[in-house]
């Protein structure tokens, strides 16, 4: 059933507000949704004043300014820093991205920071996506070839190998999933853009014996057809992929393949 | 672990065209429903006599009536349009990221365009 509103125990409260002390000129305000597991108290937003003169671009380097000089209660997933990892995906400014690829100067007004839509939260900006992880494992997401006799390397055309590009990029995130729509009203049944993505990954691998398998069992009303090309995927994927357009294919291969 | 907080979600998600498209589609998809019904009572009501159609035909007549008259016009022709985009959509093309804010404008802007058109019309005035 569709939620608009948040439980009870989810109303974000007004939260501190950490005044500058450094007397720069050049402040901006940075909300960032904060929650402490620790006590029973509702989240809240937190409002920092972050010298912008001596911090870097993204909103990563703010972060770690806040947590560096401000406030070191702030929790946060964060590991590469280039984009390569997923961890500090989160929502900046309304819309999901990598904090550590994201500008903050593309951010007009003051920056709202929270974590990853309609997820549990841990805490502060961590959500729990433990529910997406289980649904990329009941893809199998692996190669599944049958011969038992061959031991040597499985060859590829380039035209084949052609067609993983824009989908093996992928580095499960979870920006596309927490910003669709579907997935945050059904979640628990419809796949989600990232895991279709990868589904369609391994649909199209022209070494995968199991293809067909494969697109029966994606073949659901909830886990495949609760996406109704709201296209929030595709505008929030920070690796530029395009997760509509691999579930619209496998919806076409459905649609036209004898499964 | 239990009283874990939702993180916000449609509170806080920034609106693209293509998302607002998407729930408009939804919600004249719904008022289209109900216009086809009304409009379906309204000819049951024209077989019974020749007043009923009067009755309705001053209704429609007030500011009220052209206001849903031409809210019911601009329902179909959104529907019609985004639907044909949708249909682009389900063959696979039109999924680049400036292409669907493209084709989203196209389908906001052109449903006014269709609804001054068949107002026009349909007043004879063209």
């Amino acid at each position: 059933m569709v939620q608009l509103s948040l439980p009870k125990n989810s109303k974000v409260k007004k939260g501190k507000y950490f005044k500058d002390k450094t007397g720069s000129k050049n402040l901006r305000k940075i909300n960032i949704y904060r929650w402490d597991p620790s006590t029973e108290e509702n989240p809240r937003i937190d409002t920092y004043e972050v010298d912008m003169d001596n911090c870097p671009s993204k909103v990563l380097d703010i972060l770690n300014k806040i947590k560096n000089e401000i406030d070191p209660t702030l929790a946060y997933r964060r590991s590469c820093a280039h984009g390569v990892c997923g961890s500090c995906a989160m929502n900046m400014g309304g819309k999901n991205g990598l904090a550590c690829t994201t500008p903050h100067a593309e951010i007009d007004g003051d920056i709202d920071i929270y974590p990853l839509p309609h997820l549990k939260v841990k805490r502060d900006l961590i959500g729990d996506l433990d529910g997406l992880y289980k649904q990329y494992q009941s893809i199998e997401p692996w190669l599944k070839n049958n011969s038992t006799k061959q031991t040597t390397e499985i060859y590829q055309s380039k035209e084949d190998r052609a067609k993983l590009d824009g989908a093996y990029e992928c580095i499960m995130c979870a920006c596309c999933s927490t910003s669709c729509p579907s997935y945050w009203w059904n979640g628990d049944k419809y796949l989600g853009p990232a895991v279709l993505l990868q589904a369609y990954r391994w649909i199209i691998d022209s070494r995968d014996e199991e293809r067909k398998a494969r697109l029966k069992k994606v073949s659901d009303e909830l886990k495949l057809y609760r996406c109704h090309t709201i296209l929030n995927c595709t505008n929030a994927c920070p690796k530029g992929l395009n997760p509509a357009k691999a579930i619209a294919e496998i919806k076409k291969m459905l649609a036209t393949a004898n499964v | 672990m239990e009283n874990r907080p939702l993180s916000p979600h449609i509170q806080i998600y920034k609106w693209h065209i293509s998302s607002l498209v998407s729930i408009s589609h939804r919600i004249t998809g719904i008022i289209n429903f109900f216009a086809i019904t009304l409009i379906c009572i309204w000819f049951a009501l024209m077989l019974l006599g020749e007043s009923n159609y009067q009755i309705i035909k001053n209704f429609l007549e007030t500011f009220l009536g052209k206001f849903i008259l031409i809210g019911i016009t601009w329902s179909f022709s959104f529907q019609m349009l985004s639907e044909v985009r949708h249909l682009i959509m389900d063959l696979g093309y039109g999924f680049e990221l400036q292409t669907t804010k493209i084709t989203g404008l196209l389908v906001i802007f052109g449903s006014i365009v269709l609804t001054i058109l068949i107002y026009l019309i349909g007043r004879g005035l063209i």
